[in-house]
């Protein structure tokens, strides 16, 4: 029952988001100096040539009849034909998500078998040597590294020196894996630094707290190994802030990365979603941005399940201590 | 038989940033294979240093600067960490004062006795250990999350996981004191019957004399880190020898007649920062002298107790100290009722 209407409770919670989230995009979209017609006909069209284009795509109606024909037809998994290439939306994006998706899967295993290790590991010795300094500068580097920095020193230095793995060229991975990897490593790398840096330093902290819990106290004094220790009672009693920063790293990166896919030239939906902004394709933004919003909310809910997974206390069902 | 537990004037200190603090200032002790015995001083006297110690359980920041210590003849500060921990495993075990927070929160009860018993228990041996601690319905417990716990059977199961490997001694670390008054009595006759079946000695740190006094052989009081009077609980509690001994009989709620007042110490416990020049307690001693600042009282035998107090002999031989009347015997075990529950 309670976790019944934990269910109902998030389920609204995640509609009421995206209407609001679509109302926003569609506000903020409307409010952009300079509308489709006047974007895509130049500033040398006349204005009835302006009016004609508006009017073939209903851009002359009230604001409110657009958003509410949108709405409708949203609700019926309609989202739309683009603007500018005249496909529909979701088949635009469906066709970039594996681009996106595969950069992000990339990144986040290497924060999951990189940064949690790392983190672990720098906690561990903290303890042992009474610093971690290196390992804390480095992860300070690594979150603040911007990516179009990183991402344009790699550019620069695999387009200018031909080190054996090409920057662009993007190839589906089901077409050919091996060209697909070689084209993938780079952008998944340079988005990597920043989930590792992240991912190491949040497991790292998670580690120091755990560490000075009396249970691992009594755990020594039951004269456990730290190996032992590690494995059963400080993992997952350090897992839970860890597993909701990679679910929204995860998040994140799903909504597409959009430097990086720039600067690698891949399909992938944060270029996509980018470019139909500049051309006022309203279609193709609203789905874009709606899409990263519901990514993050089940991503959200998938922590949360997670997290009451990890910990009994914190559950999405926890009754707490009831004596 | 040698003595199990040999401290001689152990000193240890704590590097803060900006000082040192002193916590141990030369304790001296033996503790008996079997022997109870209850460690009792105010907070900040050193008593959980020395529980700590015994285990080399100190924070990072603490070292051992002066004296030895050692477990049935092994130099507890000299061991090998591979050594120390054979020690901890297989010959001591260790009761916290937090019993929810002792236990991991991730796992469940029966679990984490499993884990303590290495994998040598099976469903039944967990459900026996839970049992001897007289936990209600083994079963419901062993599945249960250490939050879904009272306090008191939370330390219950940690008894059981510390005493799953039956150690030679038990050091016990204000393990009531997070406990309903109610609860305490029935956790502390679990400890100590226990500890009497596997003939385990026992380290109780407490705060309370007079509760020390009904359940240990041995009371040794600790001020200013150091053990200031050591001896027969009976004796130490009826006719105490040092003052400091006699000034906390006094104050406990136990010693004083119904709307009598209770006489609290005067003044608050030192925080020394290298060795105590003379007796820590001079402060705060109504029997003080001009020597007792400058020189460090030497243990002197007063009847059945070892004492530090330069006028130890004079006072016991004045009467200058009262006679405190003995607490009621409650040396046997108390059959413990079965009521707490779960959830």
């Amino acid at each position: 029952m309670r976790l019944f209407s934990w269910w109902i409770r998030r389920a609204l919670g995640a509609a009421a988001t995206l209407v609001g989230v679509s109302i926003l995009v569609f506000l903020a979209l409307r409010a952009m100096p300079g509308g489709f017609a006047e974007t895509i006909l130049g500033p040398f069209a006349s204005e009835e040539q302006q009016r004609e284009l508006a009017q073939r795509y209903g851009l002359d109606d009230s604001a409110l009849a657009q958003y509410w024909l949108w709405l409708q037809a949203a609700l019926g998994g309609d989202f739309g034909t683009s603007m500018i290439s005249q496909e529909p939306v979701a088949d635009e994006l469906s066709s970039r998500l594996p681009v996106t998706g595969q950069l992000a899967v990339m990144a986040v295993l290497a924060a999951v078998f990189i940064g949690v290790p790392l983190g672990v590991l720098t906690a561990v010795r903290a303890r042992a040597d009474g610093g971690g300094t290196v390992g804390r500068l480095l992860s300070g580097l690594g979150v603040s590294l911007p990516e179009f920095v990183l991402g344009s020193i790699v550019v620069f230095l695999f387009s200018r020196y031909a080190l054996g793995l090409s920057v662009g060229g993007y190839v589906p991975f089901g077409d050919d894996p091996a060209a697909n990897l070689r084209a993938m490593i780079l952008p998944a790398a340079v988005l990597s630094v920043f989930a590792i840096s992240a991912t190491a330093r949040t497991t790292r902290d998670a580690v120091l707290n755990v560490l000075v819990e009396p249970y691992v106290t009594a755990a020594v004094a039951r004269g456990e190994s730290p190996a032992f220790i590690i494995r059963h009672h400080i993992l997952r009693n350090a897992a839970a802030p860890v597993v909701v920063l990679i679910t929204t790293i995860t998040a994140y990166l799903l909504g597409g990365a959009i430097i990086v896919e720039y600067l690698f030239n891949l399909p992938g939906i944060g270029s996509y979603v980018v470019q139909a902004v500049g051309r006022r394709d309203y279609a193709v933004v609203q789905a874009g941005v709606l899409l990263a919003a519901a990514v993050f909310i089940v991503l959200n809910v998938v922590a949360d399940l997670l997290v009451g997974l990890i910990d009994p206390r914190l559950g999405v069902t926890a009754t707490g201590r009831q004596t | 038989m040698n003595p199990f537990l040999v401290v001689d004037n152990l000193a240890v200190d704590y590097e803060a940033p900006d000082r040192r603090v002193r916590a141990l200032d030369g304790v001296d002790l033996t503790v008996e294979p079997g022997e109870t015995v209850g460690i009792v001083g105010e907070s900040g006297s050193g008593k959980s240093t020395l529980g700590s110690a015994v285990g080399r359980l100190l924070p990072q920041n603490a070292q051992s600067v002066a004296g030895t210590m050692s477990v049935d003849g092994e130099e507890v500060f000299g061991l090998s960490i591979g050594g120390m921990r054979r020690l901890r495993r297989e010959r001591l075990g260790f009761i916290f004062q937090d019993p929810i927070g002792s236990l991991d929160p991730t796992k469940r009860v029966g679990a984490q006795l499993k884990l303590a018993l290495r994998g040598r228990g099976s469903a039944p041996d967990v459900a026996r250990h839970l049992e001897r601690v007289k936990l209600p319905d083994p079963r419901r417990v062993a599945r249960a999350y250490p939050h879904q716990l009272s306090g008191g059977m939370a330390q219950r199961v940690a008894i059981a996981i510390a005493m799953a490997s039956e150690p030679e001694l038990l050091v016990a670390d204000e393990p009531t004191a997070a406990l309903d008054s109610q609860v305490r009595d029935d956790v502390l006759s679990v400890v100590f019957t226990l500890a009497a079946e596997a003939g385990s000695g026992i380290l109780w740190l407490s705060h309370d004399l007079a509760a020390v006094g009904r359940r240990c052989a041995r009371v040794a009081v600790m001020y200013g880190g150091r053990v200031v009077e050591d001896g027969p609980a009976a004796e130490v509690l009826a006719r105490p020898a040092h003052p400091y001994t006699d000034a906390l009989a006094g104050s406990a709620p136990a010693a004083a007649a119904p709307g009598e007042r209770l006489q609290p110490v005067p003044g608050r416990p030192p925080v020394l920062t290298g060795p105590s020049p003379g007796c820590a307690f001079a402060d705060r001693c109504r029997f003080a002298v001009q020597r007792c600042a400058v020189e460090r009282p030497r243990p002197v035998r007063v009847r059945t107790q070892d004492v530090l107090c330069h006028r130890a002999a004079e006072l016991a031989e004045s009467g200058a100290l009262a006679a405190h009347a003995p607490p009621p015997s409650r040396m046997a075990p108390v059959p413990v009722p079965v009521g707490e529950e779960t959830t």
